[in-house]
């Protein structure tokens, strides 16, 4: 048997390399291929990672607590007390990486010459730090020290339809506990940018206990936002939560706040068995062909090794084998070229040109593509095993000739 | 006497004339914006909006009582008749009859436009913010035409909120309000309020005129002129709710 193997996988060999210039054409067209579909598919994946991880940025966290109404009218109305007890102590558990609690307020903010629509987010810097944004990216002035500092963070772009700058003082005004209109001057201390434009006018940050002094709503909160050690994790995470929170509170994983970014990803993975099997298919005419025309090239050598008594069995292996060997070799040279090109492009790639249209989609203007090793060994999984049902047909075929009629064949 | 002490008392006396001079200044503003409200009021008031290619003039009678306490109805153009705005305490609701509606102003109208001109519903809403929510200093003392003329600088406090950097007022002995200029935080002038006639009307020396203008945008400017106003009336309790705002009785 082990002689047998070792006899059919020489010969497929060498029948490889005897049309050297058809198996090199075959090989170039499976490696493009390949190469096609890794890279696309890391592309994509960079693509949705950035959107994913973007979002999360700006919901923030994996899984955020609210008030039922909150999220319906996110008002003063509807806010609720800072965690105590139990809820406290599971926030206080191995998968959770930071949680902070927030104030999150519709308000306007105006300067002498403009005022505009915001949504203000009163936050706890230091427990903020690794849960959103703001922190890493402040970048002029400074970012809030406490959750008492008396200044405000506004983006970029924001400060700029306002016309004012770091250093200058704006009133926020905005709906108090009691629906009164309340409002303040504040110093603009910091100035922060994010890679989607309409983020830095959308959200201005304040310190916490602050907020809620101005607002008077004394220490109550309008969300918990609680970042997990691993966004995988994010559901058991949000499970434990929804445990002990009790039921005068709603607990939301990141993918029902933003369901839009949580059907993206999952839509990603069966997209990625659709991308690899259409590739697949349009190579697979031109892979089929080249066997099929091996086939008939050697009908009478074939023949003669039958009525040397090979058997139809070991015909199939042989050229099953030739067809695994010369997919194994073009998946090798596809994943290196692949591998190569990815590697080159780890910086990032610059679609600062159609950045308004990815902006749409949440994602950020420089794309790196991102290739986990799942999805390399899924697609050589699936172009194998299509690849042996494809070479399947002529081997049988192949296996079924008369060795008398074989011989005599022109 | 040591050259410290007299140092001493000189900073002493220094400082206590500034403290003074502050105080003085924060009276003679509170003082014109008192004159101006009075402790109540009516009158019918004529307020022209100029822009470049169009301007129109309507007609409102109003009545004010303290400094917390407004109401405003329009009574011409007819098209606008009826149209209302009450301003109680930092809040404001207005009244259409269009619509035969009550609606309060949300926080991110009161620094919208009132009824198209160049005042803020803030600005109407709210007159006094100016006497506490400002430091102000006495800059110059002038004469002019028989009266003195107080210069005033007025900033606003760390957290008022205001966004200018800081108010100019000149305001004549007999605390009329001359001019009222706005600058913004890097001292460029952005508005001014000019009063352009003085008269007597409800038996006191009044601004009658005055006109808002921005320095930045030429020929676009708001005009205020007061018709007829008495002062100090005795106005009924229902007068500034919302009730009346949307079927008047008077």
């Amino acid at each position: 048997m082990i002689a047998t193997s070792g006899i059919v996988f020489r010969l497929a060999w060498r029948n490889l390399w005897r049309n050297y210039r058809r198996t090199a054409i075959i090989l170039a067209a499976i490696a493009a291929g390949i190469w096609a579909m890794i890279f696309m598919i890391a592309f994509t994946r960079g693509m949705i990672e950035s959107m994913v991880s973007d979002g999360i940025r700006s919901i923030p966290g994996h899984v955020q607590i609210h008030h039922p109404d909150f999220r319906n009218d996110p008002t003063v109305d509807n806010l609720m007390s800072r965690p105590g007890g139990e809820l406290a102590a599971s926030l206080d558990g191995k998968d959770v990486a930071a949680w902070s609690s927030r104030v999150r307020v519709p308000a306007v903010i105006s300067s002498e010459r403009g005022s505009r629509g915001v949504t203000l987010v009163g936050i706890d810097p230091v427990a903020e730090t690794s849960i959103s944004f703001v922190a890493d990216d402040v970048v002029e002035g400074r970012h809030l020290e406490d959750d008492r500092d008396r200044g405000l963070v506004l983006g970029r772009r924001l400060l700029e339809r306002l016309e004012s700058d770091v250093g200058k003082r704006v009133v926020v005004m905005t709906q108090g506990a009691d629906n009164d209109i309340v409002d303040r001057g504040f110093r603009v201390v910091g100035v922060y940018e994010s890679e989607i434009a309409s983020t830095e006018e959308a959200f201005a940050f304040a310190g916490r206990a602050t907020l809620q002094e101005l607002l008077g709503i004394g220490d109550r909160v309008s969300e918990i936002a609680v970042l997990g050690t691993d966004r995988r994790e994010a559901e058991q995470l949000y499970l434990r939560l929804a445990d002990t929170a009790g039921a005068d509170v709603e607990v939301l994983p990141w993918y029902e706040l933003n369901s839009y970014l949580g059907a993206t990803m999952r839509t990603m993975d069966g997209f990625v068995i659709v991308w690899i099997v259409v590739i697949f298919l349009a190579l697979s005419f031109g892979f089929v062909n080249t066997l099929v025309m091996a086939v008939f090239e050697r009908v009478r050598e074939i023949g003669l090794m039958m009525a040397l008594g090979m058997k139809p069995r070991t015909i199939v292996a042989q050229i099953v084998a030739e067809s695994i060997l010369l997919l194994a070799i073009g998946l090798a040279a596809g994943n290196v070229l692949a591998w190569a090109t990815i590697y080159s492009l780890s910086d990032g790639i610059d679609f600062s040109f159609v950045g308004e249209g990815l902006e749409i989609m949440g994602a950020a203007s420089v794309l790196k593509p991102s290739l986990g090793i799942g999805d390399v060994l899924l697609s050589t999984a699936i172009v194998l095993g299509l690849g042996f049902l494809a070479s399947l047909s002529p081997a049988i075929r192949a296996s079924r000739y008369q060795p008398v009629e074989a011989l005599t064949k022109e | 006497m040591r050259p410290i002490t007299i140092l001493l008392a000189a900073t002493i006396a220094l400082t206590a004339f500034q403290a003074a001079a502050s105080e003085n200044a924060r009276d003679i503003v509170k003082a014109a914006i008192d004159q101006w409200r009075g402790f109540s009021s009516r009158g019918v008031i004529t307020m022209k909006i100029h822009r470049p290619d169009w301007e129109r003039t309507m007609t409102l009678r109003s009545w004010t009582r303290g400094n917390d306490e407004s109401l405003v109805r329009v009574i011409k153009p007819r098209r606008d008749a009826g149209n209302a705005t009450l301003a109680k305490k930092g809040s404001m609701w207005t009244y259409s009859p269009k619509v035969n509606r009550v609606i309060k102003i949300p926080s991110s109208m009161m620094n919208r436009n009132w009824m198209g001109s160049d005042f803020s519903n803030k600005e109407i809403s709210r007159s006094d913010d100016i006497v506490d929510q400002y430091d102000h200093k006495l800059m110059e003392t002038r004469r002019s035409r028989g009266h003195e003329v107080y210069v005033i600088q007025s900033i606003p406090h760390e957290e008022a909120a205001v966004v200018w950097g800081r108010e100019v007022l000149k305001i004549r002995d007999d605390n009329i309000v001359l001019e009222h200029s706005f600058y913004d935080q890097d001292g460029a002038h952005v508005k001014s309020l000019l009063t352009q006639a003085i008269g007597k009307s409800g038996g006191r020396t009044i601004a009658i005129r005055q006109r808002m203008s921005k320095v930045e945008v030429e020929d676009e400017w708001t005009e205020i002129r007061v018709d007829e106003m008495e002062f100090d009336i005795k106005l009924r309790d229902t007068l500034f709710t919302l009730s009346n705002l949307q079927n008047p009785r008077e």
